[in-house]
């Protein structure tokens, strides 16, 4: 099971050559740097969780925090990762399945467009709700 | 595979297994629902944005949410891990490495969710 598919990057650090990169390759990189950056964000945020077994003198401080502007921020891109690798993820699994493999190129733009609507949307409404 | 868009996202990984593949595939199909609840819950419909410390009791309480939190982190958890899983085989291990990296991904996992029910079941068993 080790050889290698011959679209593949051989090395992690291919990723980072961008000559001759064609769009199934960006959505290859932006698919595993997504995933990379929300699994990092899935340990911190357990780390941060351990404050609740603090009680509320430990959690509700913590809150006024988070709700900082620089702190949505930092939701607004949690949001746009899920929604990239959400969405990519779904294309990635219909194609690995045989399912619109003809039309990867148009249904990758399509979704990344719902993505990109639909993180603009989120975004509005975590800076208009957060008080 | 099509040659527009031939993403090796987009087949069956074969340095990290067809079966590992799968299951990404399952757990992420789920996420996208669990994840999903999990934003619209904690970020969309609370008031004020984000729940304080007697919201979350309340809401880790219902008999109905903990068991999806748990399912949430199971799933969620295993897709990261096959994930990393994948990226770390594209190094180009030994064989012998590989099952050393598979070994030390299951602990960390299985700490994660270990770690997570526990956090739940503090929260669930908090004095009022």
């Amino acid at each position: 099971m080790n050889t290698p598919s011959p679209t593949r990057p051989r090395r992690v650090w291919q990723w980072a050559d961008v000559r001759g990169r064609k769009l199934g390759m960006w959505a290859f990189i932006l698919n595993r740097l997504s995933g990379l950056g929300l699994t990092l964000y899935l340990f911190i945020h357990l780390g941060v969780l351990s404050m609740l077994t603090g009680g509320p003198d430990s959690w509700d401080p913590f809150l006024a925090i988070v709700k900082a502007p620089w702190f949505l921020m930092l939701d607004v891109i949690l949001l746009a990762g899920l929604l990239i690798h959400g969405l990519n993820g779904i294309r990635v699994t219909l194609n690995g399945f045989g399912i619109g493999v003809r039309a990867q190129k148009q249904l990758f733009l399509v979704l990344m467009a719902v993505a990109a609507v639909a993180g603009l949307l989120g975004a509005w409404i975590i800076f208009a709700e957060t008080k | 595979m099509e040659s527009t868009l031939n993403s090796p996202a987009a087949a069956p990984r074969a340095g990290a297994g067809s079966l590992s593949w799968i299951w990404q595939a399952v757990t992420g199909v789920g996420l996208v629902i669990l994840a999903g609840l999990h934003m619209v819950a904690h970020h969309f419909v609370v008031a004020g944005g984000l729940r304080n410390f007697a919201e979350v009791l309340a809401y880790i309480r219902n008999p109905l949410i903990w068991p999806l939190e748990i399912l949430f982190l199971v799933c969620v958890t295993a897709h990261a891990l096959l994930g990393v899983r994948a990226i770390i085989f594209d190094l180009g291990l030994s064989e012998t490495a590989e099952r050393r990296v598979t070994q030390v991904l299951w602990g960390v996992g299985l700490l994660a969710v270990a770690y997570g029910a526990w956090l739940t079941w503090v929260l669930v068993t908090y004095p009022a």
